[in-house]
């Protein structure tokens, strides 16, 4: 039995309200209880700031990114971000690490863990992929992760959806969450990904995808009626159609509003939309590209049915990866880049497109204000998910810069004054001098996770909660995060203490240990009655005799590609 | 002035990872000190002591130390990586990725050079009067702008991918050169004397000269009347037009 109490912790905790107030926290077996013993090992907090161990709720972690390794070779020597990116060799406690933008498994997990994160949320699994995805799970250390399934181009999904079958598309859900052990349902692009199998694209919800006589918004709206009949954890988390392109807001408005009557079966959000940012454009062309952040965020604030992520930009060299393959197709003719585009058989597509953000283009200058905009313009934190979308707007190692540019209007000041003009024109972020607080950046990196995802053991510190904790070296109430905003930086760039599960993983910044992180995934069959759940599993084998390439029984991800699972099953809750 | 003369007590069969041998981490230090640097022998980690012999002469900052190896070092690599400044004379072959990512400085090999030398150069002096075998001055994998800088010449032929990538700097081989020199040039500047085959595909911008036969010519430029250089007259190509490139090829 292993016991800790962390002293004089300056406490931030909005899930238990509690604004950084000065307490102890005491650990037990993992976990945060009352009490411990006098025996306990003890960690002086000396007033530092002291969070939850924070929850990537959107990046690209495993899956795709290993496309992007293949690509690109020289990112494992990149180095901008001293300490957290490059080439750093093995130590006793450590294996080596290389890259930035789409560094190798370890130094994820070790980086991540400097940053006081401790859980992940992948952002997409392609089914066929899943096991694939899972092998690299299990090689990132320390994190916990969970992974979201791409169901919107889905064969079996738009034909359900098109024949009005409710009951087995939700059965199908429930199976398809099972046999890649994911977590949630994603939507990309919806009807989109299918559409590039013949060259071609949607443009608006109402478009209809070729040969199978459905919209997106029926895709969209079916979906989201399938995740609350199912009772999962978190919502449908949608990427729209039409990512990137100028005058691509009204889409996302329309996306928005389709969902206003759905009702949801837990007290969270019906609609998380991803990366906002790469949503947000007015004008007709690029020439006429500007910030929409204005009518979103108009929208948002009068709404309480929706979550969504910033998809914030970093100056600098990224890597674009999503199952939106049209979309990776123009960017990468758009670029003249190298570019990586994947079809996979029934479900989706992908690509990957390396790109970067310079401050010296009025679009990139553009992009890189609305991520703040939005997170700024929107009154409640809890509906703002902070995220680069890892590595499509810039790469997790940046995630302190980008604090510190919400916290400080000064420093938004400084670079705005290097941008182009015709940018500072097109953008509203001049006008904005709202700074967050510890609490608002707590919400929106922990809090709301845990809310989000609805699990109640994470992005929190009150009793029962998994004892992941992160104390920066920051005393909060002796700073001015808008005026000291470089120290801000520093000190979120590397904790003072990563706790995971009760095991200081991170210590002055350093990795001390590398235990094992688990994997969450969601069985919703019980929500299934037995008579729906075998005429769909008949069309499933059905698709398999039929189209598929590969057996069943060699698609379906087994046990033993979890060794540390957690189940949530959607009957008990 | 400080002079470090090394040389080889034994030539190696397994490579050794020699990127410590440069004026800057010498600069300053005793025979003793130099003996006690670490390298990489294979898998295992040796001292520097353990394979060469080591005279030190006098003691300076890095602009003014001189190193002097002598034996054959065909088999220890990156002699000179990341050097900024002082002088490096190899009196032998020398192993693959000599001097690569300088920035300052001069790299003489009396001798042949293996693959990859002065790839991402950013600035300084490589000579080698021998041969030179692949990738000279390149970039590495995956990277759209190798050398950047500095000059390299070679007095004797180069084989294949001479300066992939090149975004600036200059390369003179004085021998002939091999498949696809100045692939995708961005800037540098190329001169060869002489023969190469299928030179210059991707050139955005910069100037490659041959002054020999090219072989199998791509059939990417638009011809564009003469240009003189040095002293004799070229027909002069610009491209590569298929990605509206802006460089200049002159050939005999």
């Amino acid at each position: 039995m292993s016991e800790l109490i962390i002293k004089n912790a300056a406490v931030c905790d909005p899930l238990n309200g509690i604004n950084c107030e000065k307490m102890d926290i005491a650990v037990k077996d993992g976990k945060i209880v009352e009490s411990v013993s006098s025996n306990a090992d003890t960690i002086d907090a000396k007033g530092k700031l002291t969070m939850a161990g924070a929850i990537d709720g959107h990046t690209h972690c495993a899956g795709k990114i290993n496309v992007g390794r293949l690509m690109s070779p020289h990112d494992m020597r990149m180095n901008p971000v001293n300490g957290l990116s490059g080439l750093q060799p093995a130590t006793s406690v450590t294996r080596a690490q290389a890259g930035y933008n789409t560094p190798n498994t370890f130094a994820l997990g070790y980086r991540y863990s400097k940053l006081g994160y401790t859980t992940l949320s992948e952002a997409a699994i392609s089914m066929m992929a899943a096991k694939h995805t899972h092998e690299e799970f299990e090689s990132i250390p320390i994190l916990d992760k969970w992974g979201l399934t791409l169901f919107g181009n889905n064969w079996q999904v738009m034909n359900y959806v098109r024949d009005e079958e409710p009951e087995k598309l939700a059965a199908y859900l429930a199976w398809g969450l099972k046999a890649t052990r994911g977590f949630g349902i994603k939507v990309v692009n919806p009807g989109g990904g299918e559409a590039w199998g013949w060259g071609k694209n949607v443009t608006s919800i109402d478009d209809e995808v070729p040969d199978f006589d459905v919209t997106p918004r029926e895709i969209l709206v079916e979906l989201a009626k399938a995740n609350e009949d199912l009772n999962l954890p978190h919502s449908i988390h949608v990427h729209c159609n039409n990512l990137g392109k100028p005058g691509n807001y009204e889409t996302t408005l329309d996306t928005m509003k389709i969902m206003e009557d759905i009702k949801a079966s837990r007290d969270r959000q019906v609609l998380h939309l991803a990366h906002l940012q790469f949503h947000a454009y007015a004008g007709n062309s690029w020439r006429e590209f500007e910030s929409a952040s204005t009518q979103l965020a108009d929208y948002i604030n009068t709404k309480d049915h929706l979550t969504f992520d910033m998809g914030q930009v970093i100056f600098g060299p990224a890597m674009t990866m999503t199952a939106d393959g049209p979309l990776e197709y123009s960017n990468a003719r758009m670029l003249h880049s190298k570019w990586s585009n994947k079809d996979v058989e029934l479900e989706d597509g992908a690509g990957v497109v390396p790109i970067v953000y310079s401050p010296k283009s009025f679009v990139n200058s553009v992009q890189w204000a609305i991520g703040l905009e939005l997170a700024l313009l929107v009154d409640d934190p809890w509906k703002v998910m902070f995220t680069t979308d890892s590595p499509n707007g810039g790469s997790f190692v940046n995630y302190p810069e980008a604090y510190s540019l919400l916290m400080s209007a000064k420093k938004r000041e400084q670079i705005i004054e290097t941008l182009p003009e015709l940018a500072i024109d097109r953008m509203v972020l001049p006008g904005i001098d709202r700074e967050l607080s510890f609490y608002e950046l707590a919400v929106m990196t922990r809090a709301l996770q845990s809310k989000m995802f609805s699990v109640d053991t994470i992005g929190h510190l009150g009793i029962g909660a998994n004892a992941d904790i992160a104390i920066y070296d920051i005393i909060p109430d002796k700073i001015d995060a808008g005026i000291e905003h470089e120290k801000v930086k520093q000190a979120l760039s590397a904790t003072s203490y990563t706790i995971k599960s009760g095991n200081v993983v991170v210590q002055d910044g350093e990795i001390v240990s590398s235990p094992r992180g688990k994997t969450y995934w969601v069985n919703a069959s019980g929500r299934v009655p037995s008579e729906i759940n075998e005429v769909t599993l008949k069309d499933i084998q059905n698709n398999f005799r039929k189209y598929y390439t590969v057996a069943m029984s060699n698609y379906v991800v087994d046990d033993h590609y979890l060794p540390n699972p957690i189940e949530i099953n959607t009957q008990e809750a | 002035m400080q002079k470090v003369t090394l040389t080889l007590r034994e030539k190696n069969r397994i490579p050794i990872v020699a990127d410590s041998i440069t004026p800057d981490n010498f600069a300053g230090l005793s025979d003793r000190d130099i003996e006690q640097i670490p390298v990489w022998h294979g898998n295992s980690q040796v001292f520097l002591g353990d394979i060469f012999e080591v005279v030190v002469d006098g003691s300076d900052n890095a602009e003014n130390v001189m190193i002097e190896i002598n034996g054959d070092v065909s088999r220890i690599k990156r002699i000179g990586q990341g050097m900024t400044a002082g002088e490096i004379i190899i009196n032998g072959n020398v192993d693959m990725h000599c001097g690569c990512t300088m920035s300052g400085g001069k790299i003489t090999v009396n001798g042949h050079a293996d693959n990859w030398i002065g790839c991402d150069m950013r600035g300084g002096e490589i000579e080698v009067n021998g041969n030179a075998k692949y990738y000279v001055g390149s970039g590495y994998r995956g990277d759209t702008t190798g050398m950047t800088g500095g000059k390299i010449t070679i007095n004797g032929n180069v084989l294949d991918f001479l300066a992939e990538h090149m975004s600036g700097g200059e390369i003179h081989v004085k021998g002939d050169a091999g498949l696809l020199l100045g692939l995708a040039n961005n800037g540098g500047t190329i001169i060869v004397d002489g023969d190469a085959t299928m030179a210059a595909g991707e050139m955005k911008k910069g100037l490659i000269v041959i002054k020999g036969t090219v072989h199998e010519m791509l059939p990417v430029y638009r011809e564009d009347g003469t240009e003189e250089f040095d002293g004799e007259t070229y027909r002069k190509f610009t491209g590569d037009v298929n990605i509206r490139g802006k460089g200049t090829l002159l050939v005999k």
